[in-house]
């Protein structure tokens, strides 16, 4: 007898379908990773009562997740908007650390009230991260160029200018850690509540003034035009151009923002080795928000969870905060696995004669 | 100068030899359609599990083979996700990478203060005992570890296996054009698959060489970014081995001299003319972290300048990369 596995593509998704992958995608990622739990001798289910009680429950697992939030959001939406217009930014790591760079400089260098010279450090964050990730949107509206190559190789570029600088002209402090001068009370981003910073708010009204862009403006129907065919947008007379500059450099500005967000909000002062893979985790993030923008949000909080989960399943069980990594690779893992079968149907055909009626075996040359 | 200019070379071909291994897979991954980004992922699977290997059983070659294996176990996660299921090769690279690190700091963290003896230096077969002695390149070429050479020999196999063997071409085929490739009788999904895993291997086999011979420990994360420059690297080669070893111990110089800037100094003397104006620029330019952004702005320029001034035919990037590849059925 023969057994046939057909895929067919699906007319439509069932709505079970579509709500429950993300979820479904979590819980599997959470499943596998506690084999590597278990081969540490660490129970799964305390350790993940641990990372998702213990952060959801008490205040300071609150705080501290709304204030990782914050970056994770604004980098998730570098890569979000990009995407939308068919583009991949793999380099929001680097707009992040540029822009950080530049807003640490103008706070540390600035003589002005807070009022003034926090949103000062926003724009010029803002400046040099959309400047940043404009080298790569205009090699590629312009010549083409591979903007995922590009961008990538950008973030290294930044990173190594991120450790000069830190280790040559904008070194401060005591010592010899390469890192910059703490903040004055004017340059740090004050507080909205207790241990959480106003750069939340940015990351929101962020948020916010996307997901109006996509859905409300003629812009944002341009970029998801494009995105989806810019062959069809160029007869239409939309203007790829623009429309790959436009998200690329926006979206590295988003990104810049969370980067001067982390800095000035949560850290105090710009320490060297502030690589904390923002960017990288910000392209789950977009892929699990991929919908809308308020999506990106709720992805953002999700992984904040995870990460600061992470570090107390560190503290309690003494596992390595890698556990995280592992968990978000896997998320993406059968997320990409999932994505396939919500848009195929597959089959098993077992073998049928001719009248359709299922054949029986056939004496005993099977 | 001499010794100087002698230990270089000598910390070039060490340098290389990873580049060199991790961008041949890269290389044949791509000619085939393929963009793999998690190479840095692989070759830190590869750099552990031949660490491990090692330490437990004393064999150095055991462990490489081991490197090897697990970076073709990761790859061929990549194969399935990008060719069975028709991911996102960039996405399912990422991914790849970031488990790969995670994994490694996850499971590598109970090694880090092992010690091992890792791959000798020896003096290259029947000729190298005699050549040795020329003065600055000769311990460089002659003196090396098996794995420098291996990666040399290699090189060959692979220009030939691509350009000149059955297999290679229809490689080659299936990432320019796998519908042709299709019509003439020869299986994508068979070449990419294998495509695939030969880069993985490669990409394992550059990580163990990394805690076997260059560095001899293990630390997470130690790849530093030279899985990124290997994808780099074939870019800057244009797909052609050949190119790849110019390209390779280009950038094994650079990496090679940023270890070694402190040491070097190019500036002219207080006197000399417009000392005041050229002596603070090239003492930047020489800041170890500076040279860091060298290989990756020279790659961006390099891509640029062939996007922009050649033909893609002469550019020859696989027409089909990045597409996967779904076959008509009735």
């Amino acid at each position: 007898m023969n057994v046939a596995v057909h895929v067919d593509a699906r007319e439509d998704i069932p709505a079970w379908l579509a709500y429950g992958t993300p979820v479904f995608t979590v819980l599997a990622a959470l499943a596998v990773s506690a084999v590597a739990l278990v081969v540490l001798g660490v129970n799964p289910i305390a350790a993940y009562a641990t990372m998702f009680v213990d952060t959801l429950v008490t205040e300071f697992g609150l705080t501290e997740t709304l204030t990782k939030a914050v970056p994770l959001i604004l980098t998730g939406l570098a890569v979000y908007l990009p995407l939308k217009a068919g583009l991949f930014n793999i380099g929001a790591e680097g707009q992040l650390v540029a822009g950080a760079l530049a807003g640490t400089w103008v706070g540390l260098n600035v003589p002005l009230p807070g009022l003034a010279l926090v949103p000062l450090m926003f724009a010029a964050a803002a400046v040099a991260g959309g400047l940043w990730a404009g080298i790569p949107a205009y090699l590629r509206a312009k010549w083409d160029v591979n903007e995922i190559i590009t961008s990538l190789l950008l973030t290294f570029v930044a990173l190594e200018i991120q450790s000069y600088l830190l280790r040559g002209p904008m070194q401060g402090g005591t010592g010899n850690f390469p890192q910059s001068e703490r903040f004055s009370e004017a340059a740090t981003i004050p507080e909205l509540v207790s241990g959480v910073h106003a750069g939340l708010l940015v990351a929101v009204a962020m948020v916010v003034v996307t997901y109006v862009l996509m859905t409300r403006t003629r812009l944002g129907f341009e970029i998801t035009f494009v995105g989806s065919n810019h062959e069809a947008a160029r007869q239409a007379g939309m203007s790829k151009f623009y429309v790959y500059l436009l998200v690329f450099v926006v979206g590295g500005a988003f990104a810049a923002m969370g980067g001067i967000s982390e800095i000035a909000g949560a850290q105090g002062r710009y320490r060297a080795g502030f690589e904390p893979g923002y960017g990288f985790t910000a392209i789950p993030i977009a892929l699990l928000g991929r919908n809308s923008a308020l999506k990106v949000l709720l992805a953002g909080l999700f992984f904040a969870v995870l990460f600061v989960g992470g570090s107390s399943m560190e503290v309690a069980f003494g596992v390595p905060a890698a556990l995280v990594e592992i968990i978000q690779a896997l998320v993406i893992l059968f997320l990409i696995t999932a994505e396939f079968f919500k848009n195929y149907r597959v089959g098993i055909d077992f073998d049928r004669g001719p009248s359709g009626a299922a054949v029986e075996p056939q004496g005993g040359d099977d | 100068m001499v010794g100087f200019v002698a230990g270089l070379l000598d910390a070039t071909v060490q340098a290389a030899t990873v580049l060199l291994l991790a961008g041949m897979g890269e290389l044949i991954s791509e000619r085939a359609g393929v963009l793999n980004l998690g190479v840095e992922g692989m070759m830190l699977v590869g750099a552990l599990g031949g660490f491990i290997t090692t330490v437990l059983t004393g064999s150095h070659w055991l462990g490489f083979g081991v490197g090897i294996l697990l970076g073709m176990v990761l790859a061929l996660v990549h194969a399935f996700l990008c060719i069975t299921l028709k991911s996102n090769q960039v996405i399912s690279g990422v991914m790849l990478t970031l488990l790969g690190t995670g994994l490694t700091t996850f499971f590598g963290s109970g090694w880090v203060e092992e010690s091992i003896d890792g791959f000798p230096q020896m003096t290259f077969p029947l000729v190298g005992q005699y050549l040795v002695g020329v003065p600055v390149v000769g311990e460089a070429l002659f003196r090396s570890t098996a794995t420098d050479y291996l990666a040399l020999g290699l090189l060959v196999v692979v220009w030939y296996f691509l350009h000149h063997s059955n297999l290679g071409l229809e490689m080659i085929a299936v990432g320019e054009d796998p519908e042709m490739a299709d019509t003439m009788g020869v299986s994508v999904f068979r070449l990419r698959y294998l495509a695939v895993l030969i880069g993985g291997g490669f990409a394992g086999a550059a990580g163990a060489h990394l805690s076997l011979a260059f560095s001899q420990l293990w630390v997470p994360g130690m790849t530093a970014g030279r899985g990124w420059i290997a994808v780099a690297l074939v870019i800057f080669a244009q797909w052609r081995p050949r190119r790849m070893l110019v390209g390779a111990y280009l950038f094994g110089l650079l990496d090679a001299l940023r270890i070694r800037s402190q040491s070097i100094s190019l500036t002219l003397g207080p006197d000399a003319p417009l000392a005041g104006v050229i002596n603070p620029v090239v003492e930047f330019l020489m800041t170890p972290q500076i040279m860091g952004t060298y290989p990756y702005l020279a790659t961006i320029i390099v891509l640029a300048y062939a996007v922009i001034r050649t033909k893609s035919d002469q550019l020859a990037v696989p027409s089909a990369l990045l597409q996967s590849y779904s076959r008509e059925t009735d």
